[in-house]
């Protein structure tokens, strides 16, 4: 489902260039849920930002549900991202100007999916939001936003689902209940999870374990080598 | 079709927060496209109306002007057998007396017959008709004449004044002639007088400054150009110059036209500073939608789509700002019809010209799609992944291929509504050329500024280090200052400049030879008179007098005049009479650029002095020749030399001086200038007038100042066109400032934790922004100045003085200006309380 080998990734930075991952392989099966763990600036994101190709490795290769992402353009990723992966931030990222019920039908809409509205109020219902369908971000609590976030991430029923710290911003009960609901999607649709943890107790919770830090893995549960 | 439509949907979601951060580029776009659809509606208005009333205007459906010549009886009688109706009018300049009192006053003599006028009304106080007003009664002759004569003379109705020789009872007064037009410069009010009466006046003489009108009411269905051919054919040589409605007031139409291309330009540039204001908006929008964006492009929205969803907000907002642009626009005639009606003698008020405002339109979305395109594209270029990390590598990022194209198309569509179907094309394509030299000059002079704040050595004073540091620190309105206050003072600089040197020329500093009086319609007889009379006032020293004669150049070098092609420059030569004169020898100061002058007495073939820079105009030089009709007869003569004209020192001037022989036989008035102290001015005048009732004399500097309050016109709708421009960088100012407010706020916040006063903030704050106002202010006078020689010395070929006065206008208001909007906008950042603001953050 994921499989990338190689991979490194490297910014440029006032200071200079700066190697943020260096050599990364990685091969994730269909249905695995894995957890990302690791000190900050250990890459964390900028590997789940390149699953997600919104970022580009600067060597290595990556193939992502079946498109190696050598050669395509953004728009080919876009395509993909609304066909197969769903994103979840810390930060939610709702889109402020539009309602919650909105923002969850956008994948669809960008798919063109003839009954995304229908289907965004299925999807906040079954994360508890029936009722909120017509509220801003700006008029939900964290935890809701949140959950939002989540509806909006599987609406599409993709295969893959990333998740970078989607309790960071939440508190202890909140991020709780967010992680049973992330567990209870992903479990609907046997996606792929991809989870990005500082908790070690949610880390645990996934099939797989590993350890990223100064750029490469360090630790997979998987294979139980410790570099 | 499917990704706009998505994008139209996803706008108006976004639309739906308010326009908050959009006011100025609302306010920018509305400015700009007000000011281009008032130019162009109110100026369309004016042509509409001229073409409305043009019978009014023109007096009839054909109008045929002959100087100082009446009719033959074969022509009179042609005239009437081909019309439906017919008028005869002279007009001339003379002098009206009191004879009560001696006064005198320099009038604009209309004689007309009863069938004047042919089409509208003469407004006459009492109420009457025209041919009652002037009727023979009680042993007079009647006169009527406008408000200023009763006043400047003392006068009322029924009190009698004396015009030549005659004298005439006053009987109403006008308030209105349909076929004023609108004479731009008038040396005296109007008075209508019977033309029968003209005669006994004795100011029709041979040779007087007399032209002849015949306005007439065309045959039942016969088109003017069928007339014109069968009045050509039946009089191949009469010489007189004939009008169809479509020239019904020829100069009217072209000084709208021309004050039409240079507001439309100046408005153009204030749509174009306002567009910095666009891109500011435009720029800080996508930038506060950076979550947005990135979420978007997670969730699977192509950049297309990116594109696509803010260029639909862009000319969303773009059409409301440009509505009430073209709403003030559209009111605009309403507003100036009642001024202008009255200014131009033309009936106003149509319905607003579609056309113009669909041109003010299509500039206004140009101009906020080529300021738009810019941050557009880099919304496009941004990388969701540096987005959500808070960091993006700008030095990587590629524009995307469709900008250049685009902006390069979009800026071409701009240029080519303002330079297609101008009045003048080449001038409004230089224009543009010189507004984007100037842009991209205060472009470069801003990214200086910046460079120069960075790399100079820090100061040890926290004011000065503050404001230094203000002018370069990422994200400082520096550029958007520069660029929009510049322009908007270089234009300030420019019409200030140009009106300056303008007033100077024509009233205020006098040639030091410059005559007082030009005496005209002198006639042969009376020449030594005259001679001896300004002889009598020792403080009195006749200049110049020469003959005049009246010719039309008929041919150059054999071919006839129609046949030829002739520069715009010099056009008016070969449009009706010129006045032309003989002399024996050369004037004194004449400077010969070819050729010799004809020995004093020469007698030979008729040899032609032609001014220097019309043969150049034409590409003619000593040996061509010219074929000019005086009086009805062709005379040909060859260039002898070509001398330079200096218009600019009022002494008399003529394009054409032949040599004596053949022309000093023809019927001659005489012109003479002459110079006398202020104080003789009157005596002289007076003395003149009684000697010489059929003389009118016209003091220079009445004509002068005639011409200088229609300047005075022209001016006031130039500045206020330019006003406009600096309204426009005021609010990109305003908008850049206000841009930066929270950035100010939290630094000064921080400076205030770490103990600096308001004062030291308030003092750093004013420094930056005269320093700004002081810098772009240098700039925009040098720019300004240089764009007031262009139009002075190679436009208008003037001579150009470079004056102080407007120079320190522009550079105190600039930074004033800075100084006040800088301030204000920033003063609530000087008061924010620290602790809430450090809580927040």
């Amino acid at each position: 489902m994921i499989d990338l080998k190689g991979v490194t990734l490297t910014l440029n930075s006032q200071a200079g260039p700066v190697n943020i991952l260096k050599g990364i392989d990685l091969d994730i099966a269909t249905g695995e849920t894995v957890s990302l763990v690791g000190p900050s600036g250990s890459g964390k994101t900028s590997l789940l930002m390149i699953v997600a190709g919104l970022e580009r490795a600067t060597s290595g290769s990556v193939s992502v549900a079946d498109m190696s992402y050598n050669g395509r353009s953004e728009d080919d990723l876009a395509r993909l991202r609304r066909r197969s992966i769903g994103v979840v931030f810390q930060d939610f990222h709702l889109v402020a100007t539009m309602t919650a019920q909105e923002n969850v039908a956008i994948p669809l809409e960008l798919a063109g999916a003839p009954n995304a509205w229908r289907a965004a109020a299925e999807a906040l219902d079954s994360v508890g939001l029936g009722h909120r369908l017509t509220h801003y971000p700006g008029q939900l609590s964290g935890g809701e936003q949140q959950r939002t976030a989540l509806a909006r991430a599987v609406v599409a029923k993709p295969s893959i689902l990333l998740a970078d710290e989607p309790t960071g911003n939440l508190d202890g009960k909140t991020g709780q209940q967010i992680v049973e609901l992330l567990f209870q999607l992903r479990g609907d649709s046997n996606s792929t999870l991809l989870l990005i943890t500082h908790d070690p107790g949610l880390a645990k919770r996934c099939d797989r374990q590993i350890g990223l830090a100064d750029g490469r893995i360090v630790t997979d549960s998987a294979t139980q080598v410790a570099a | 079709m499917g990704e706009l439509s998505l994008a139209w949907r996803f706008a108006r979601r976004e639309l739906r927060s308010g326009l908050s951060g959009f006011r100025i580029f609302l306010a920018c776009l509305a400015v700009g496209v007000a000011a281009l659809a008032g130019v162009g509606t109110i100026s369309a208005d004016l042509l509409n109306g001229l073409q409305r009333d043009a019978r009014n205007l023109l007096g009839g459906e054909a109008e045929l002007r002959l100087f100082n010549r009446d009719l033959t009886a074969e022509e009179s009688a042609w005239l009437r057998e081909n019309s439906q109706a017919l008028s005869a009018i002279a007009e001339l300049r003379a002098m009206a007396s009191v004879p009560e009192t001696g006064e005198r006053r320099l009038i604009e003599l209309k004689a007309v017959d009863n069938a004047y006028p042919l089409y509208g009304q003469v407004a006459l106080t009492p109420p009457q008709s025209v041919p009652d007003g002037l009727a023979f009664r009680d042993g007079q002759w009647g006169v009527l004449a406008a408000p200023e004569l009763y006043r400047r003379l003392d006068l009322q109705i029924g009190d009698e004044i004396q015009i030549g020789t005659l004298r005439f009872q006053l009987r109403g007064e006008i308030d209105s002639e349909p076929d004023s037009g609108a004479r731009a410069i008038t040396l005296g009010p109007r008075v209508l007088l019977p033309l029968e009466a003209l005669a006994e006046t004795g100011l029709a003489q041979p040779g007087s400054l007399v032209y002849r009108h015949w306005r007439l009411v065309l045959p039942e269905g016969e088109p003017f150009v069928d007339w014109t051919e069968r009045l050509g054919a039946a009089f191949p040589d009469a010489g007189w110059r004939v009008r169809g409605l479509d020239e019904a007031a020829p100069s009217v139409a072209r000084f709208v036209g021309q004050v039409r291309l240079f507001m439309t330009l100046v408005g153009l540039t204030a749509l174009v500073v306002g567009g910095v204001g666009v891109a500011n908006a435009v720029r800080a929008h996508l930038e506060q939608r950076r979550d947005t964006i990135a979420a978007l492009k997670c969730l699977g929205a192509s950049a297309g789509l990116i594109v696509k969803l803010y260029l639909v907000q862009v000319l969303l907002l773009a059409s409301a700002g440009i509505a009430v642009g073209l709403l003030v626009g559209g009111l605009a005639p309403v507003i100036a019809a009642p001024f202008l009606s009255d200014l131009f003698n033309i009936s106003l008020g149509g319905p607003p010209d579609l056309v113009a405002l669909a041109r003010a339109a299509a500039m206004g979305y140009l101009t906020a799609l080529l300021f738009a395109l810019i941050p557009l594209a880099r919304a496009q270029s941004l990388p969701a992944a540096g987005l959500f990390r808070g960091y993006v590598d700008t030095r990587k990022l590629r524009a995307p291929l469709w900008l250049w194209p685009a902006l390069v198309v979009t800026a071409a569509a701009l240029i080519a509504i303002a330079v297609v179907g101008s009045d003048n094309p080449i001038f409004a394509l230089g224009f543009v050329g010189a507004a984007a030299a100037a842009l991209l000059l205060f472009r470069l002079a801003a990214g200086l500024v910046v460079w120069v704040a960075r790399r100079l050595p820090r100061p040890r004073h926290t004011t000065l280090r503050l404001a230094l540091s203000n002018l370069h620190r990422p994200g400082a309105p520096t550029v958007s200052i520069v660029l929009s206050l510049g322009l908007g003072l270089t234009v300030l600089s420019a019409v200030t400049l140009i009106q300056a040197n303008l007033s100077q020329q024509v009233s205020e500093e006098l040639p030091q030879d410059a005559p007082t009086f030009y005496f005209i319609d002198i006639q042969n007889e009376q020449t030594a008179a005259f001679d001896e009379l300004v002889g009598s006032f020792p403080e009195a020293s006749l200049s110049e007098r020469v003959p005049m004669l009246r010719g039309r150049i008929t041919a150059v070098d054999g071919t006839p005049v129609p046949e030829l092609e002739i520069p715009e420059e010099v056009a008016w030569i070969f449009e009706g009479d010129r006045g032309l004169t003989w002399a024996e020898q050369p004037y004194p100061d004449m400077t010969l650029t070819e050729g010799d002058w004809w020995p004093a007495d020469y007698r030979g073939a008729t040899k032609l002095s032609l001014g220097d820079e019309i043969a150049r105009e034409m590409g003619l030089g000593v040996g061509d020749t010219l074929t000019v009709n005086v009086y009805g007869r062709d005379v040909t003569a060859e260039i002898a030399n070509l001398r330079i004209i200096d218009w600019a020192s009022l002494r008399i001037n003529f394009v054409m001086i032949f040599s004596p022989g053949l022309l000093d036989q023809a019927p001659a008035s005489h012109i003479a200038t002459v110079r006398i102290p202020e104080a003789g001015e009157a005596a002289l005048a007076d003395a003149v007038a009684d000697a010489f009732p059929n003389v009118t004399g016209v003091r220079v500097r009445e004509a002068l100042e005639s011409f200088s309050r229609m300047l005075d016109s022209v001016a006031l709708a130039v500045g206020i066109t330019g006003g406009i421009t600096l309204l426009a960088g005021l609010l990109v100012l305003a908008g850049a400032i206000a841009a930066g407010e929270r950035r100010r706020r939290y630094d000064s916040v921080v400076l205030k934790v770490l103990g600096a006063t308001r004062n030291v903030l308030a003092g750093g704050l004013a420094l930056e922004f005269l320093l700004l106002g002081l810098i772009t202010a240098l700039i925009a006078a040098l720019v300004g100045s240089l764009a007031g020689w262009v139009v002075i010395d190679l436009v208008m070929q003037a001579d150009f003085t470079w004056l102080v006065e407007p120079l320190f206008i522009t550079l105190g208001a600039g930074l004033l200006l800075t100084l006040f909007f800088g301030m204000l906008g920033t003063w609530r950042a000087l008061g924010s309380a620290a602790a809430p603001l450090l809580r927040n953050e």
